[in-house]
Order: structure tokens, then C-alpha cells, then sequence
């Protein structure tokens, strides 16, 4: 009787022990399915897919062919009905770009820095004016990149259907041609339990 | 001896929930954060509110301390509190059928009151959540965020309907006479809506949002929607008019006929939006039979409105140079009592199995007692007493919405205007020519707040 109780309280201890929450690291790369939201896959899996479809592009081989052109990246309009960080999605996507050694970018999104840091380098009166940057002196970009990710959810009873959408282009901003477009689908659905807590 | 223990186990159990709305009725927790509203002073009775944030109600708690924040002009903090609201409603959308917890508390709801099973809201406040999170979003200067809470409003204003279509078929009505002129009270209370989540108000705040953000086709399908709802109202049938013709729609020609030529922006001229919110809306009374079984006393309690409540008044707005009249869009009160009335037929069959639940236990203990000796009386007199202060009506609902939302639209010349709502105090507001001075004013009685931005 007295061992059948210490059992009963090293299995309870065991039992109890086994529930205590735990850190650990994961493959950063790893499909991630904790819920139906837009997670760290989906954005892989969009910057792959554009990444490879624009570099394999035919005429955006040419195009690269002997040159580096120079691109800026437009804000991804996020028009799903999730709050999504798409300025991740830009910076993953022209990150493989550049890293590919075929072109070079413009970031829109620190002109302001930029234009802050020239304004002192030429008028703080702080700055040797021999070594000052001057105005005006920047590289024009020739291509735009932009995008939109949309997406379709519907929910009937137990099951979520979510879809996502996602378009990029590349527009020559001195033709406005678009030299290059593609899309990246990604569905997911998401059924619940019959029984749970 | 076992039933002074199973007493005193009860009245433990019951300890622990003293402090949310099992005992304290949920009216009476939320009313002196409403009188603080209703003052210029700061807000400082919310944080018992938050407390419970974290517990069963959390969903309803967060709710009211995101409007509480929001009425007061803290709009980072009441979308910090919107969120967790969300956040709740999506865990009840990915709970599995069979919940192991809703069994669980549906079950103490059998010997207590149904104030145990966890609160989540009707198809409306989940709806004008996500709506006041867009104008959370909006006035933060995030317009995409914005947008994206619109079309998670749409996207509820049709699945909520799915959702109750379905849980309408599965609710058999239940005969019994009291209750039946309740229902009658209600029907007629609840006027001309027929549902509670189809918002008239919602459509036109997603319409405003989607118009003034770029989307013009979107704000149509929107403002449609709204007209429909509520088609008496001058100023949707002029953005319809409007915007028929700029996206020339087949439609324009026949709402031309029907409304009469739209008004367009002259130049120098900009839009301004008045959206008002006047009042809070109404609290659920409960309703209380009284009746004998097996001779102890029972209780049954059930929520209801009280229908003497007076009529809101049309704001004027003065100080643009004309006084105008805003137009009410949505009546929240009547949305409340269609969703009670929604929600009645569940809540009386539950209410029934608590009747019987309650009335067994009684003739349980008063018949062991009989049978022993009179000592143990005072047990049974206990079990009735537990019975009758246990049977509370669920009288949970956010309260902190207002009563009414009424709008205005029209255009000015650019410069800055004096705006006044009935005899509030002016505040200043500035018109841009070829821009959208959105206003909202949240007047709660005895004081009006007025929020502006322009776009």
C-alpha cells in the first residue's frame, strides 16, 4: 500500500514535470504551421519563388547580362485583411536580388537619413567641405519593383480556407514597359477539432 | 453531515468568483467607469476592468477598456486592448466542436447562472470591434492598417450571418406564456431591423474608410449596403448619387431619379465626415419568476430591456456656416435587443435544466433532513437560499457603446471652422481644400469629445 502511494507520487511528479514550458531553438527555415496566419513559410516561399522567377527570366538575363541595373523597391501594398509586415517581404526578396551580384538597389526608405546626414556634411559647418558629399550626386534608378499581396478567406463552421496572392513586377520607369511580373498562390486550410479543450 | 460538507464546497467554489459578474451584476461593475466618461476628467476607475481582462470575460473586458480608452482619446492603448479582443474572438473560432471547457462550463451554468459560461459577444460587437479598430488605426496615422480592419468587418458581416442562420435552425422556440410576451416586448422594441449584426453604421464607416483611402468601387458596394439598411437617410443616398456617377455604374441614372443630382466638391472647397455617437447604450434588467417546487422555493432569472428608454435627439451641427442636422444611421439599442432575442431560445433551454438541476438538489437535502432530524434543517434552508441568490440573469454586454450614430457630410470652403454639437463646447477644426476632414464626436450625455484628422 505504502509503495503503491510513492509510485503514485513519482508518476504525479513525472506527469507534472513533463508539462513545464520549455525554450528551444528551431530551423529558422522550417515549415511553420501554428495557425493559418501568414507565418515565416509563406514569406519564404514568396521571396524564392520571385527571386528564382525574375533571375531565370529571359529577357531579365539579358538585361543583366553585362550590366548591374539599378532598381528601387516600392512598398508591397498589403490588401489581404491581416496586419502583415510586408516591408519584410521587400527586404527578404531584395536581399536574394543583391546577393545574386545582378543588380543593385536604391532604398527609398532611408532617403530621409540620408538627405539629414548630406544637410550636415554641408551646412552644419562641422565637416571638412574637401571631404563632404555633395548634393546631387545620387544614381537615378532605372526599374521599379512593387507588388501587391491579396488574399480570400472563407470560413464555413469548422474549416478556414485562407488564399493568398501575391504579384510583383518590375516596371523600366523610362518606358513604363513591364519588363518582368510574376505571382506566387499560397492556400491553407485549417479544419478544428471535433473534440478538444 | 454530507450535505453541510457539499454546502460548504458550493459556497467556496463560489468565492473565488465573487469578483466578476456570477455575483456582482456586470451593469453595476461598468457604471462608474461610464459616469467618468461622461466628465472631462481623466479615466481612473478602468483598472478593474483590467484586471479581468485576463479571465473567463476577458473577451468582454477588453472590449470595454479598448472603448474606454478610445472614448478618451488614447487610441494606441484601446487598439492594444481591441487586439487582445480579437485575439479572443479567434480562439473561440478555433475551438474544437466538442470543447471539453464549453462542456465544463456550460455544466456549472446548471447549478449556478449562465454568467459562468464564458462571455463572447453577439455578431455586432464583434463587428464593431473591428470597426472601431480601423478608426484606431486610421487615427494613428496607419491607413493600410486601417484598411485592414475594414475588410475583416466585411468579411464578419457575412460570416456572422452564416453563423447565425445555422444556429437559428438548430434553436427550437419555447411555449410558455411570461416569456412569450417578453419576446413580443422585444419584437416590437427591435422596430425594423431583423438582424442583429447587419449595421448600417458599420457599412457606412467602412464605406468612409475605403472612399477616403482610394477605393472608391468598394465604398459603393459598402454605402449600397448601408442604404439598404437604412434607407431613409438623406446623406448615404448623396454618396451613392455621387459615386454612382464617378464610377459611372448602370445604377447612376436610376438613383439620380430617385435621389436627385449629387452635390459635388466646388473648387477650394474640401469634404468634411461628422460621424456622432451620442449616449450609452442600453443595460440588460433581468426579469424574475419566482415559483414553488416540491415545496422550496425556485427562481428563475432571465435578461431582458427595459423599453421606456427616451428617444435620442438629432444633433444640430452650427458653427460651418449652416446649421446642420445629422442623420442617425444605426440605433445600437436595437441591435441589442435583436440579438437577446437571438439569444433567448438557448438561454431558456439552459435555464430549464437549471430549474430542475437546482429544484433536485433542494428536495435532495430537504428530504434527507426530514428524514433525519431538525438539526440538519438549516441545511435545507441553505440549499434555498444558495438556489435563489445563485439564479442571476446574464446581464453581460458591452456597455460602453454608444446609443445611437448619427452622420454628416458635407462640403466647405477651406479655413478653419468653430464646430459645435448641439451646446457643447466649439472645437476647432480645419477644412482643406480637396481633402477629407474626418470628425468624430462622441458625446456621453454631459460631455462631448471631438477627434479630428484629415486625409
Amino acid at each position: 500500500m505504502k509503495h503503491a502511494k510513492l509510485i503514485f507520487l513519482l508518476a504525479a511528479t513525472i506527469g507534472l514535470t513533463g508539462c513545464q514550458s520549455k525554450v528551444e531553438y528551431g530551423d529558422a527555415t522550417e515549415v511553420e504551421t501554428v495557425n493559418e496566419n501568414f507565418g515565416s513559410a509563406d514569406l519564404q516561399a514568396i521571396a524564392t519563388k520571385m527571386v528564382d522567377s525574375m533571375l531565370t527570366f529571359p529577357p531579365v538575363m539579358v538585361l543583366t547580362a553585362n550590366d548591374r541595373p539599378i532598381i528601387f523597391v516600392d512598398k508591397i501594398k498589403n490588401k489581404t485583411s491581416e496586419h502583415i509586415d510586408t516591408e519584410s517581404v521587400t527586404d527578404s526578396i531584395s536581399n536574394k536580388l543583391l546577393r545574386s551580384g545582378k543588380f543593385r538597389f536604391i532604398d527609398m526608405t532611408k532617403v530621409d537619413a540620408v538627405r539629414k546626414q548630406l544637410d550636415y556634411q554641408n551646412n552644419a559647418g562641422m565637416v571638412d567641405p574637401s571631404t563632404a558629399i555633395s548634393f546631387g550626386r545620387q544614381i537615378g534608378a532605372k526599374y521599379m519593383l512593387y507588388g501587391n499581396l491579396s488574399s480570400i478567406v472563407k470560413q464555413d463552421g469548422s474549416t478556414k480556407d485562407v488564399y493568398y496572392k501575391m504579384t510583383m513586377r518590375l516596371m523600366d520607369l523610362e518606358t513604363g514597359l513591364i519588363e518582368w511580373s510574376d505571382e506566387k498562390e499560397i492556400r491553407k486550410v485549417r479544419s478544428t477539432s471535433f473534440l478538444g479543450l | 453531515m454530507k450535505n453541510g460538507l457539499l454546502i460548504s464546497l458550493l459556497s467556496l467554489s463560489l468565492i473565488g468568483c465573487a469578483f466578476n459578474s456570477i455575483f456582482i451584476n456586470y451593469p453595476s461593475q461598468i457604471a462608474p467607469i461610464k459616469a467618468q466618461l461622461n466628465t472631462n476628467k481623466p479615466i481612473k476607475a478602468a483598472d478593474n476592468i483590467l484586471d479581468n481582462i485576463s479571465g473567463a470575460d476577458g473577451l468582454l473586458y477588453a472590449q470595454e477598456a479598448g472603448r474606454v480608452a478610445q472614448i478618451a482619446g488614447d487610441f494606441t492603448a484601446s487598439q492594444h486592448y481591441y487586439q487582445h479582443a480579437v485575439s479572443a474572438y479567434l480562439k473561440f473560432d478555433n475551438k474544437a466542436t466538442l470543447s471539453v471547457s464549453d462542456v465544463g462550463a456550460t455544466t456549472s451554468s446548471l447549478f449556478l447562472n449562465d454568467n459562468v459560461i464564458p462571455y463572447r459577444g453577439p455578431g455586432y460587437e464583434r463587428i464593431m470591434l473591428h470597426q472601431y479598430q480601423a478608426l484606431n488605426y486610421l487615427f494613428s496615422g496607419d491607413q493600410e492598417g486601417a484598411l485592414v480592419e475594414v475588410r475583416r468587418s466585411n468579411n464578419l458581416q457575412s460570416s456572422e450571418q452564416a453563423r447565425y442562420q445555422q444556429s437559428n435552425k438548430s434553436v427550437q422556440a419555447i411555449a410558455n406564456g411570461t416569456i412569450d410576451a417578453e419576446m413580443d416586448k422585444l419584437d416590437q422594441a427591435a422596430g425594423s431591423i431583423n438582424s442583429s449584426f447587419l449595421n448600417a453604421y458599420s457599412y457606412y464607416i467602412t464605406g468612409v474608410l475605403h472612399e477616403v483611402l482610394g477605393e472608391p468601387n468598394d465604398a459603393f458596394i459598402d454605402y449600397r449596403k448601408a442604404a439598404q439598411i437604412s434607407p431613409n437617410n438623406a446623406y448615404i443616398q448623396k454618396d451613392l448619387v455621387r459615386l454612382a456617377k464617378q464610377l459611372s455604374m448602370p445604377q447612376a441614372d436610376e438613383f439620380e431619379k430617385r435621389w436627385g443630382r449629387p452635390n459635388l466638391a466646388k473648387k477650394g472647397q474640401g469634404e468634411i465626415i461628422i460621424l456622432v455617437e451620442r449616449g450609452f447604450v442600453d443595460e440588460k434588467q433581468s426579469l424574475t419568476v419566482p415559483f414553488r417546487i416540491h415545496d422550496n422555493w425556485q427562481t428563475a432569472s432571465l435578461a431582458t430591456y427595459s423599453f421606456n428608454s427616451p428617444p435620442v435627439a438629432k444633433g444640430k451641427i452650427t458653427g460651418l456656416g449652416k446649421t446642420l442636422t445629422a442623420a442617425p444611421i444605426a440605433n445600437i439599442d436595437a441591435l441589442a435587443l435583436t440579438a437577446l432575442k437571438e439569444e433567448l431560445p438557448a438561454a431558456l433551454v439552459r435555464q430549464a435544466a437549471r430549474i430542475y438541476a437546482k429544484s433536485e438538489m433542494a428536495h435532495k437535502v430537504s428530504s434527507d433532513s426530514k428524514s433525519r432530524s431538525n438539526a440538519t434543517e438549516l441545511s435545507a434552508i441553505a440549499m434555498q437560499i444558495f438556489n435563489v441568490v445563485t439564479e442571476q440573469a446574464d446581464r453581460r454586454s458591452w456597455l460602453t457603446l454608444p446609443k445611437q450614430a448619427q452622420i454628416v457630410r458635407t462640403y466647405l470652403d477651406q479655413g478653419q471652422y468653430s464646430l459645435q454639437l448641439d451646446a457643447s463646447t466649439p472645437s476647432k477644426i480645419e477644412v482643406k481644400s480637396g481633402k477629407t476632414t474626418l470628425v468624430w464626436v462622441i458625446d456621453t450625455g454631459n460631455y462631448t469629445r471631438f477627434y479630428t484628422i484629415i486625409i
